[in-house]
């Protein structure tokens, strides 16, 4: 979408209206809002300080001054707003929109059509042009997030207070109670999550709206420490198995076994002569994929563990006592 | 000099300045020093406005008073951010769209992020009351997005390996990029695929090696959107159940998991709710294997109660699962 040397102008040209503001920015704030490291900051310090305008004597020159965590520049009249929004970031916030818009995130969408009108006369005709050409071609299917316990999700995110969940845990296949700080909504793969500190478990949790049997709102509000140590990248971070975790191996028929890891990232898969794929993937809980294996029938036979093999067997024989 | 030191440079001259500067000018001043031959000079100075005015800064070319001649200027009016003015129902959702895309791994991560700091410059910070909401990305597939997305943009067509689930070998694609949807974390292109002459979809990890896009006459577009395109009816979209011939099936939910079935998947046509808490709920379908496939992921909880064809699904199914006990 873009080339890293206009990726890194474009922030470049962003910081400097922080950087020339009178009471300057700080570092570690700079650091975190613009998401790079301090050897990154410093490199782009570096590189400002040997720019300006002609005729490049010291004067004409940007010079950045340090105070501590403050960090400030001076003798950059010319770059004391920002840069208007580029292509890529109008666009951005309209497939953004739109993608909100269509799964009923926004209660009323009217605020946002309205902002999004303003977004579109910052740029030049040609632009606009483009945009909406663009925009009609692109889409990030969300399911639709709705339904009686959305208002009280809203509630506790918004004025961050806690939630008691009746939760149903996919992977152990039990209902159980919890309370839990709300931080976040993620969509991941087209489901809404709730994103929160779970105090039965001490650490942070994906909730998957759809499997949210009941949620009421509790007196406790959401903890500081909570909301700050909260990090998309970390909470929602690829799921590594802990010692405690199952080793399976499964045997798929070809097409079915490539479709079926491309859902399992993690998963290792070896195709084998007679066109069957054989798929190895780790899980702390066995009970979500035995429930899970049915749908394949005679397209899945279990390699292994044998308590699964079981597991599927039983699963799969209510199912057939429910049939006859 | 370094690249980004000149288009610094450049930028702050062009925009610094009150009349409109000749290529004379900037090649003694941004230009001077660069160890390069006339020409090179010349197209070097023809690459930095392009890419200036690909990121979306205006470089506007002025006739000056000299025939032949021309100067360029950054107009100010339009290189600043102008004063947006948003109330503050637009400012929380612009906050919150800026959000959605950030850390998901895609290429609107970065422009997601300095949206969302360029509408804060204002702000002083950004409102704190605002829900967090963000869309994550699955890692595979994502580092071709940028490339078949910038091909989207400028209407390039893209050639690349493509293996098809058929397990047939992989072919070499050349595709006029038309769309591009995320469904269930997955990247699909739609586009005209030259080797089929049909419009089709491609998954973005099934695609091996890299995509490249036509490098020719990069301003440019290979082919136009046929007129009548729309990416909503070009792909297969929705729920089992929408659209098509339809089939009424009644599903029993259990009281453990009735919730879930009323949460979420396909809409039911009619439902009643049982004295024991369960839940009767009635669909139209329209894809009878996914929905069995569907109802199958709530094991026992979940009996499709009619009609019969679809229950003898699900015995054909799960018979070869279950053990001796099962077998007729």
């Amino acid at each position: 979408m873009s080339s890293k040397v206009s990726e890194r102008l474009n922030r470049m040209l962003l910081m400097v209206p922080f950087l020339a503001r009178e009471e300057g920015a700080s570092i570690s704030d700079l650091c975190r809002e613009f998401d790079i490291d301090r050897a990154t900051l410093t490199q782009d310090l570096d590189t400002l300080q040997m720019c300006g305008v002609p005729d490049y004597t010291p004067a004409d020159l940007m010079e950045c001054s340090v105070e501590g965590d403050r960090v400030r520049i001076i003798f950059a009249d010319y770059f004391r707003r920002p840069l208007n929004l580029t292509r890529q970031e109008a666009l951005t916030l309209f497939v953004a929109g739109s993608a909100l818009v269509r799964s009923g995130v926004f209660g009323r969408s009217g605020a946002l059509e309205s902002a999004l009108g303003k977004i579109e006369e910052l740029l030049s005709s040609e632009g606009r042009q483009e945009l909406e050409e663009v925009v009609e071609r692109i889409d990030v299917e969300m399911r639709a997030y709705e339904g009686t316990m959305r208002e009280i999700i809203d509630e506790g995110l918004q004025k961050g207070r806690n939630l008691l969940l009746e939760y149903w845990s996919y992977s152990r296949d039990e209902v159980t109670e919890r309370e839990v700080e709300p931080v976040s909504l993620v969509c991941s793969r087209g489901y809404w999550y709730l994103v929160a500190w779970c105090h039965s478990s001490g650490d942070y949790r994906l909730f998957r709206l759809d499997r949210i049997a009941s949620v009421e709102l509790s007196g406790a509000p959401v903890s500081e420490r909570t909301r700050e140590s909260f990090s998309v990248p970390r909470v929602v971070g690829e799921y590594k198995p802990g010692k405690k975790s199952h080793r399976v191996r499964l045997l798929f028929d070809g097409g079915r076994g490539r479709r079926v890891v491309e859902e399992w990232p993690a998963a290792t898969v070896e195709e084998l002569d007679d066109g069957s794929v054989r798929v190895e993937l780790r899980t702390r809980n066995l009970e979500w994929l035995a429930t899970y294996l049915l749908k394949f029938g005679p397209e899945v036979s279990v390699e292994g563990p044998r308590e699964l093999a079981r597991m599927v067997r039983q699963k799969a024989e209510a199912v057939l006592a429910e049939y006859t | 000099m370094d690249k980004i030191e000149r288009l610094i440079n450049l930028t702050a001259c062009l925009l610094e300045t009150r009349r409109p500067v000749s290529y004379a000018e900037l090649k003694n001043t941004v230009y001077r020093g660069v160890s390069k031959t006339e020409n090179a000079v010349k197209r070097m100075f023809e690459r930095d406005k392009d890419e200036l005015r690909e990121m979306g800064i205006e470089v506007e070319t002025v006739n000056t008073e000299q025939a032949g001649e021309v100067a360029y200027i950054i107009p100010r009016d339009r290189y600043y951010l102008p004063h947006l003015q948003l109330d503050p129902d637009e400012r929380v959702a612009l906050t919150m769209v800026s959000r959605l895309f950030l850390g998901s791994g895609t290429p609107f991560s970065v422009p997601a992020q300095l949206a969302l700091l360029k509408l804060a410059f204002e702000e002083q910070a950004a409102p704190a009351e605002v829900p967090h909401v963000h869309w994550v990305d699955t890692p595979r597939g994502g580092e071709l997005l940028g490339e078949v997305l910038d091909a989207l943009v400028r209407r390039k067509t893209l050639t690349f390996t493509y293996r098809a689930l058929s397990g047939e070998e992989p072919a070499e694609r050349t595709v006029e990029p038309y769309g591009l949807f995320n469904k269930n974390g997955a990247w699909y292109l739609v586009g005209f695929c030259r080797l089929r002459g049909d419009t089709r979809s491609f998954k973005l990890e099934r695609i091996v090696g890299a995509v490249t896009a036509n490098q020719s006459q990069p301003k440019t577009p290979d082919f136009d959107l046929p007129e009548d395109f729309d990416l909503r009816s070009a792909t297969d979209w929705g729920w089992p159940g929408a659209g098509g011939d339809h089939l009424e099936a009644k599903v029993l939910f259990k009281a453990r998991l009735a919730f879930a079935a009323a949460a979420g998947g396909p809409e039911p046509v009619s439902r009643r709710e049982r004295a024991d808490g369960g839940l009767e709920a009635a669909y139209l379908v329209n894809d009878p294997a996914e929905f069995v496939e569907w109802v199958l992921g709530f094991g026992p909880d979940a009996v499709i109660l009619s009609p019969e064809p679809l229950r003898e699904m699900v015995r054909l199914k799960v018979r070869s699962l279950a053990g001796e006990r099962g077998r007729p």
